[in-house]
């Protein structure tokens, strides 16, 4: 596959940004935070109190804010650059990125698909439009997390563009339909 | 005055250029710097880390200068949501316009030779955005 492809080529390039960090056992807000801020921006942790991410600007201004973070929540916190030490070990991480989307991806595949069979049987179009809103919104969420293009994300996006489609058409029969009906 | 922030922009540095010269320092003047040591002596630093005017908490810059300054204008306030939700990506205030403005912007930065000619183009879509807003808040 081409996105494979690409990653292969990546493996061995991908320069890695990697927060060590520390902070105080309580308050455990300030952990769960941090935590929550890493899963959201697609981190790996390679061990306790030190998480991985490909080096973009993005990331790196992103890290660099969570690191003033630690320390203004009291703990340490250090943002170091890195080249693996040989490709095979860049590519594990590489394909350990791409599993860790797999999920995601799978679970809005199979959600769009419950989606699609409720749009073609129902008829309250509005509600269900909102509902594929929710799903799309995480599917970009995702997506802007999936650093290697996981194998899934083209097939979860064409799950979604076909859910539109069902519930477009619905809700425009449904319109037309309803004039016709004389109401 | 001068003020100077770290090199590559995105949403928030500038938007708070954009801030600085519109309702804060009309002559103002920027710098951007790979090490924030490499700023003038008597330039103020802002989205920086450690600065006054960076981030603090969970506000970005542009919040924090909205308090510092008593910047107190609806429209702003309005423009500092999609800012924030742009540069934290946390959805805190779940504002629509901020995906727009995060892929505009970073085409923007590739497709612009550097910093200073990008905030001079910025300039134009904030000055769109209060407009736009304007007419919805006021």
């Amino acid at each position: 596959m081409d996105a494979a492809g690409v990653g292969e080529a990546d493996a061995g390039k991908t320069r890695w940004l990697i927060l060590i960090y520390q902070l105080p056992r309580e308050p455990s807000r300030h952990r769960v935070a941090v935590w929550r801020k890493l899963k959201a921006l697609g981190a790996l942790y390679l061990q306790d109190g030190a998480a991985a991410l490909p080096e973009d600007a993005v990331t790196r201004e992103q890290l660099e804010w969570l690191q003033l973070r630690v320390r203004e929540a009291g703990g340490e916190a250090t943002l170091w650059e890195a080249l693996p030490n040989t490709v095979a070990e860049g590519r594990s991480l590489v394909d350990e990125f791409r599993a860790s989307r797999e999920a995601a991806y799978k679970d809005l595949i199979a959600a769009a698909g419950r989606l699609r069979r409720k749009a073609e049987l129902r008829s309250d179009g509005a509600l269900l439009l909102e509902e594929l809103g929710k799903m799309e919104r995480e599917f970009r969420a995702e997506r802007r997390r999936d650093y290697f293009r996981s194998p899934l994300r083209n097939e979860a996006a064409a799950a979604l563009r076909a859910v539109r489609r069902v519930l477009k058409e619905g809700v425009e029969a449904e319109r037309s339909g309803g004039a016709g009906g004389g109401q | 005055m001068r003020w100077a922030t770290r090199r590559g922009c995105h949403v928030d540095r500038t938007a708070c250029a954009w801030l600085i010269r519109c309702f804060v320092d009309p002559g103002a003047e920027f710098f951007f710097v790979g090490d924030p040591a490499e700023a003038p002596r008597e330039a103020e630093l802002f989205d920086v880390a450690g600065a006054r005017l960076s981030h603090h908490g969970d506000d970005c810059s542009f919040e924090t200068f909205l308090a510092e300054y008593d910047l107190e204008d609806p429209v702003l306030a309005e423009i500092a949501e999609i800012v924030h939700d742009a540069d934290l990506m946390d959805e805190k205030y779940g504002r629509p316009e901020s995906e727009g403005l995060d892929s505009i912007i970073r085409g923007m930065q590739l497709a612009l030779p550097d910093d200073e000619a990008l905030i001079h183009h910025t300039d134009a879509l904030y000055d769109g955005l209060y407009a736009y807003l304007r007419r919805e808040v006021l």
